[in-house]
């Protein structure tokens, strides 16, 4: 069974085809970077993966459920960290793992915000409100939030937009200690992001998914000398 | 349970604003010292029927600051999080709804402690407008969620700032609309504030004689559409936000 599986996968927004036909498999366990140039239909098909939107025709399946009837079923699976850091910005860090543990009705509370504390380390900031702290802690608190539910799958969208080189790093190596415990679709405008985590990438372009492949299988493909003008090649940009 | 625990948080968020506390609670309470200070020979400042105009006056802040963080949470990716989450709709609405009741609450006794101290009799009076005050609140509430459902944060102030505006000229709270041209006093007797800052003053005065038919039937229609408006607004744009 795959974590992810969709086919023929289409959404259309009045006239515009936001996401074209695709038929997508994700591995559980597996890191997999959704890349593409802004429009290309990434977000769109994030959202309709994670329940947000229902697509326009075309099947998706999560760990073999369907979107369409067991979307409840779905919600307690998922989680998603969104591009914007969505936390509530009045409330401190520790209200917030407390509110978002009682949205999803978490029976041993107690021990998983302990949990999420200590493996975000997030001491220093817990009685902190969340819209005094910098970017990275934001950032942090967003993905510790969405692990509140041990989700299965895990979207992360941009999860390091805008963060300083060091920010950055340190987000890094929290993604990679997720890695191989649930399955992970990660969007990111940084090529050397789905270079260093990803186990495979897929290339969005115009709504089509173009390429999936790992990151030597699509430098191999494209006849390139390195990610970057893999990327740009697939993508119908010049090098 | 979920429905409780969302309208906690709004309740934080909501009075951990320091100029939301300004201008739902302080600035109401100000008003209502400094003008009995001016002895004006006016019925409007009586204080039986300045305190109701000093509630539906704070409840336009309460439309500004519900506009202001239904829109936040749309813009910062919050409701994301939370559309992913097993909450469903109504849980979003009466969550929004819910944490505005405390405030109320405490608001409208705030005022009429004051009141009291400034001279207003105590009288079972009190507690019918306080009680009724929370059914005008949900009109005011319901204005919040549709305008912050609409508009961006910015532009949930900005307009949320326009329905303070039409409170203090429409609502009669500062002077009787009967001295106002047939145009404008048309337009006060259309619009819900005069509405439902009568029937707070009827329940105050203990003079329900002064409440019109029309007067039930204008603030009625107006909390039902407005209601209906803001709960499907909400869910299509929770919806539509989510478009790439």
């Amino acid at each position: 069974m795959y974590a992810i599986e969709t086919k023929d996968l289409t959404k259309k927004f009045k006239d515009k085809l936001a996401v074209d036909s695709i038929d997508l498999k994700i591995k559980e366990g597996e890191l997999f970077a959704l890349l593409g140039t802004n429009g290309a239909g990434k977000t769109t098909t994030i959202k309709m993966i994670s329940t947000l939107i229902l697509p326009t025709s075309g099947e998706i399946k999560v760990l073999g459920l369907d979107i369409k009837k067991d979307a409840t079923k779905i919600k307690k699976i998922i989680n998603v960290s969104p591009q914007e850091t969505a936390v509530a910005a009045n409330l401190t860090v520790k209200e917030n793992l407390e509110f978002m543990a009682s949205v999803y009705q978490i029976k041993n509370k107690k021990e998983k915000i302990e949990e999420l504390i200590k493996q975000f380390k997030l001491d220093e900031v817990l009685n902190k409100k969340t819209k005094i702290l910098s970017g990275g802690w934001q950032r942090k608190l967003s993905i510790a939030l969405s692990l509140i539910n041990e989700p299965k799958v895990l979207f992360l969208d941009e999860p390091t937009l805008g963060l300083d080189v060091i920010a950055r790093r340190e987000l890094w190596r929290v993604i990679e200690k997720l890695k191989g415990k649930i399955t992970i679709i990660l969007t990111t405008h940084y090529m050397e992001e789905a270079e260093k985590l990803s186990d495979r990438i897929g290339i969005m372009n115009f709504g089509k998914l173009v390429e999936v492949g790992t990151k030597e299988e699509l430098i191999k493909k494209s006849k390139t000398d390195n990610f970057e003008d893999a990327f740009i090649k697939i993508s119908g940009g010049e090098i | 349970m979920r429905t409780l625990n969302f309208a906690k948080r709004n309740f934080k968020e909501l009075i951990r604003d320091p100029l939301g506390i300004v201008f739902t609670v302080v600035l109401p309470l100000f008003l209502l010292y400094i003008f009995q200070q001016f002895n004006i020979p006016n019925e409007a400042f009586v204080l039986t029927n300045f305190t109701p105009g000093i509630i539906v006056f704070s409840f336009a802040f309460i439309t500004l600051f519900t506009a202001t963080l239904v829109a936040r949470d749309r813009t910062t990716s919050f409701l994301i999080r939370l559309g992913v989450s097993p909450m469903k709709p109504i849980d979003y609405i009466l969550g929004y709804t819910l944490a505005i009741i405390p405030i109320v609450v405490v608001q409208n006794i705030l005022f009429f402690i004051l009141a009291i101290i400034l001279g207003l009799k105590f009288s079972i009076s009190i507690i019918f407008t306080i009680l009724a005050s929370l059914v005008i609140a949900i009109l005011f509430v319901m204005m919040g969620l549709l305008i912050g459902s609409l508009l961006s944060e910015k532009g949930a102030s900005g307009f949320s700032s326009v329905i303070v505006q039409f409170v203090c000229f429409t609502s009669g709270m500062y002077f009787s609309n009967e001295i106002l041209g047939k145009t404008f006093r048309t337009i006060c007797k259309l619009l819900p504030f005069e509405s439902s800052l009568t029937i707070l003053k009827g329940i105050m005065n203990n003079d329900l004689s002064t409440i019109s038919i029309r007067n039930v039937i204008v603030f009625s229609l107006y909390v039902v559409i407005i209601t209906l408006l803001a709960i499907i607004t909400f869910k299509r744009k929770m919806v539509s936000d989510n478009k790439e």
